[in-house]
């Protein structure tokens, strides 16, 4: 069959048409200076692009995101293991995690200030928070989802107890795991930038914020445009690490002819 | 290879007992009034009322019933992924009361039983783990299962990639590469078509004599059982008890065909699915 649509030149139209919709906007001066050109704004992030701040700032918030990220897996699967395998674990901390887990990071952002001041651990602090409870519950959602066949296959071979729990229950409740690092890794960057933007923590936010303060409109945008690039990078690469962790999981098998 | 199956290579998880001799009398698997019953109270629902039968070395017995009788229950009884109401399992004369070393488990669900994530081969190793076998020794156990479920080639391949037929064999090889000496299977070849289903059989009977294992079959299909056992234990239903432990006496080596067509075989197929059409 021929492909009768071509992703790729359809998605470059899309973007050619947001690009050409902003600069008529903006040359209508219809938000006034707050909204400059797209051609302004692309020529400040070349220049940005040359300063040495600008990379740091970028590898400050690369860095306390991915290491965050990290830490909140680590730390959500350990404890997502362990409140889903023994019920009274599970009672004990069910409704101390069900409370906490729609409370957005932003909200303990100015104790968390308070405390650590406007640092790089306040930052980190914040997007383990915000990351570690979804992965704590989908890890326990995962290990409750465990089949009991697989459990009694692996029970009636002598398998102990922490082997089974590394080598059966940990595996299955990898596509749970999964569904959750992809939605916590964009939320990390967010978060990060958060922190920086109304934490003073280090990174792009800041950038933002002192870009903001000085009523630098063009390096504003600039800095939000390399965001939204590496939002789509994280999402990008989490779902390549997924696809390849989980190639046999259903959702990712490749047709095999028989 | 029949020799290396007596090489016991783990700890006993069962009931300290004295070792007993195995006896010209000692069964090598006795149930003795088995009961099982879930809850308690006025809630009690009671699966199994009292069983007993027994399984010599080197035989194989088959279990037909009714289906919902309880047959999954006896298993995970026997095997002792759970403890029995009263009564009791033992094999040896030793009483289980826990997953016994010797014995091997095949179940119905190939593709629960078998870990997706892992191939073929890694599949045969995970129950080997434990044991800290030498890696030539995980290589030979698990290069031999293969064969003897002709399955050499698709080490290598997930399960997910193979035919239900095969993936029934890898569970088979699995437990093969085990090495147990009392393989059970629940509903081994319920999933698979019929064709497929008569090449199981065959391996089944196969594994018996090349690897002189005893074996004890759970099925709810009256021909196979009768085609598969030297003996066939006939379970009424609700809740599970004995109606007959029925001897079959078919010469051997069977063959499908010419087996099938036996008059002998007709009627023992009838006396057991008179037992269990009867109305109890």
């Amino acid at each position: 069959m021929k492909a009768s649509v071509r992703p790729y030149a359809f998605s470059v139209v899309g973007v050619a048409c947001a690009l050409a919709i902003w600069q008529v906007l903006a040359e209508a001066k219809i938000a006034g200076n707050a909204l400059p050109p797209a051609t302004t704004v692309f020529s400040t992030l070349a220049t940005i692009l040359g300063t040495g701040t600008f990379w740091s700032s970028l590898g400050a918030t690369i860095g306390i995101a991915l290491l965050a990220l990290a830490l909140a897996a680590v730390a959500g699967v350990a404890i997502g293991l362990l409140v889903g395998s023994f019920e009274s674990v599970k009672y004990a901390t069910l409704a101390v995690l069900e409370f906490l887990k729609p409370v957005p990071p932003i909200v303990i952002l100015p104790l968390a200030v308070l405390v650590l001041g406007p640092t790089a651990e306040m930052s980190l602090f914040l997007v383990v928070f915000g990351c570690l409870l979804p992965i704590v519950m989908q890890t326990v959602d995962g290990v409750q989802g465990t089949d009991p066949v697989a459990r009694d296959t692996a029970r009636s071979y002598g398998m102990g107890e922490g082997e089974i729990l590394a080598r059966v229950v940990l595996p299955s409740a990898m596509p749970y795991i999964g569904t959750a690092m992809r939605v916590a890794a964009p939320a990390a960057l967010v978060v990060t930038v958060v922190a920086g933007l109304l934490g003073g923590g280090p990174g792009l936010g800041q950038n933002i914020y002192q870009a903001q303060a000085a009523g630098d409109y063009a390096s504003l945008y600039g800095l939000v445009i390399v965001l939204g690039v590496l939002g789509l990078l994280f999402q990008g690469v989490t779902r390549l690490a997924e696809r390849r962790v989980l190639h046999w999981h259903e959702s990712y098998r490749e047709a095999v002819p028989r | 290879m029949s020799n290396s199956l007596s090489t016991r290579n783990r700890k006993s998880t069962m009931a300290q007992q004295p070792k007993t001799r195995l006896s010209a009398s000692t069964p090598r698997l006795d149930v003795a009034h088995l009961a099982k019953t879930y809850g308690s109270g006025g809630k009690a629902r009671t699966v199994i009322e009292d069983l007993t039968f027994t399984v010599d070395a080197g035989e194989v017995v088959c279990i037909v019933g009714p289906s919902g009788v309880g047959k999954t229950t006896l298993l995970k009884c026997l095997a002792g992924l759970q403890p029995a109401t009263s009564g009791r399992a033992a094999i040896d004369g030793r009483t289980i009361s826990g997953p016994p070393p010797e014995m091997a488990l095949v179940f119905q669900d190939y593709n629960r039983s078998l870990m997706p994530w892992l191939t073929v081969r890694k599949n045969l190793v995970l129950p080997l783990r434990h044991l800290k076998l030498s890696a030539a020794e995980l290589r030979e156990r698990c290069d031999g299962a293969l064969a003897a479920v002709g399955l050499s080639h698709a080490d290598n391949q997930y399960p997910w990639q193979l035919s239900g037929g095969m993936q029934q064999r890898v569970a088979i090889a699995r437990a093969l590469a085990y090495r147990p000496e009392i393989l059970i299977m629940d509903e081994p070849f319920a999933s698979v078509d019929a064709q497929t289903r008569f090449d199981l059989e065959d391996l089944c009977l196969k594994i018996r004599r090349d690897f002189n294992m005893t074996i004890l079959v759970v099925t709810h299909d009256i021909d196979e059982a009768v085609y598969l056992a030297d003996r066939v234990v006939v379970l009424g239903s609700r809740p599970a008890r004995v109606l007959k432990v029925v001897d079959v006496d078919l010469p051997g080596p069977r063959d499908q065909i010419t087996t099938r067509s036996l008059p002998e075989f007709a009627r023992q197929r009838t006396e057991v699915l008179s037992l269990i059409k009867r109305p109890a």
